[in-house]
């Protein structure tokens, strides 16, 4: 038989073994396959919702977005908490400071906060360190002296009203002194270099 | 009365249907038990190898004017459709395959003795674990080879590539399973 001649020797055995297997369907799958046939039955599976792979891409893309930008946002009756690290506010170096800002809808600032992801959590969490926390009007907080540096953050939706058109200006002594945090509206036109900071 | 043939599916009017299903349970009395054998060399539990032989079926029967006598035999496109079916299922269930002993229960044995009958129970498991611990590529080879009995000229129409290639994947997996019955 030209099927065993074309079997190495060594699996000769092998081949034997399992050509020797044979299972037996039960006699009544066939007529109950065909009746199912008849009867136009439905595939199994077939016609279940399912999610489709693009909707599947949108919603790990979402995630992504979500996790890695660390940035979130929490309703409470008018007001919105919104939470966005991580980044490099007090010019230490390192990716790691988280603004914590909340605001009526679009409108006034409340609070803003930026804090230290200890933990690397990207969010705001009890063990980070506050690097500055200001109510609603803007304030420097402590010495001034040299070793000042500006650092500008723009654009996110940082105080819930939609869209990603407000920025943040930092004064900081490096590595991890913040002085002075506030959040402006960006603009078109020349308005946007007048900073009107909140 | 015009018997039910492939050629004729499609040119019936309303009695297409009705010979596509008559042509399908023909199909299924020919190559069902290669179908249910294929499945049951990848899925331990028989309902399940049951469930997946009767949804093969019902996807021949919608998918029967694809089917060209020109390009191969029934056998080697149900097969195809089988394949389908069960990379589909696998894909839904991502079960992971073994086969506990005392599901041989749809086993041939020609043995006079419940002893022997036993017996071959447990070889056939413990090739049947074999099997199971296998890369699907593997698996899918052996099933084809053992479990529908196709031949490699077949095997190598359902799986699109050369004889020589199925041969040499065959043997390979075959001595990967030998060497997983040993160790």
């Amino acid at each position: 038989m030209k099927r065993k001649r074309d079997i190495p020797e060594h699996l000769r055995e092998l081949d034997a073994a399992l050509s020797r297997i044979r299972f037996y369907p039960r006699a009544s799958l066939g007529p109950e396959v065909i009746g199912r046939l008849r009867r136009g039955e439905r595939l199994k599976g077939v016609g279940s919702p399912r999610i489709s792979r693009s909707t599947l891409w949108a919603i790990a893309a979402a995630l992504v977005l979500i996790v890695t930008g660390g940035f979130w946002v929490h309703r409470s009756g008018r007001e919105v908490t919104v939470d966005h690290c991580c980044f490099d506010f007090d010019g230490g170096g390192r990716a790691d400071d988280g603004v914590l800002v909340v605001a009526s809808h679009g409108d006034q600032v409340h609070r803003i906060a930026v804090y230290e992801d200890r933990d690397g959590s990207h969010s705001f969490t009890p063990g980070d360190v506050i690097r500055i926390d200001r109510g609603r009007h803007v304030a420097v907080d402590g010495v001034t002296a040299g070793g000042l540096v500006t650092a500008r953050h723009c654009c996110s939706d940082l105080d819930g009203g939609g869209p990603p058109d407000d920025g943040l200006v930092l004064l900081s002594i490096p590595p991890d002194k913040v002085t002075l945090v506030a959040l402006y509206e960006s603009r078109p036109g020349p308005s946007q270099t007048r900073l009107t900071l909140r | 009365m015009t018997p039910p043939t492939v050629s004729n599916i499609g040119k019936t009017g309303s009695g297409a249907a009705a010979n596509a299903e008559a042509v399908c349970g023909e199909w299924y009395e020919s190559h069902g038990a290669a179908v249910y054998n294929y499945f049951r060399f990848h899925v331990a539990d028989t309902e399940a190898a049951e469930d997946l032989t009767a949804d093969t079926f019902l996807h021949v029967v919608r998918a029967i004017d694809c089917f060209d006598p020109n390009k191969g035999s029934p056998k080697t496109w149900i097969l195809t459709v089988a394949r389908n079916v069960l990379m589909d299922w696998r894909r839904r269930a991502r079960l992971r395959q073994y086969v506990p002993i005392g599901t041989l229960h749809d086993l041939a044995v020609e043995a006079p003795s419940p002893e022997e009958r036993l017996l071959r129970e447990e070889e056939v498991g413990r090739l049947m674990n074999g099997i199971a611990a296998l890369a699907p590529a593997d698996r899918e080879l052996i099933g084809l080879r053992y479990g529908s009995e196709l031949d490699t000229a077949e095997m190598a129409a359902v799986l699109g590539i050369r004889e020589g290639a199925v041969r040499s994947r065959l043997w390979r997996a075959m001595s990967r399973l030998r060497e997983e019955l040993t160790s």
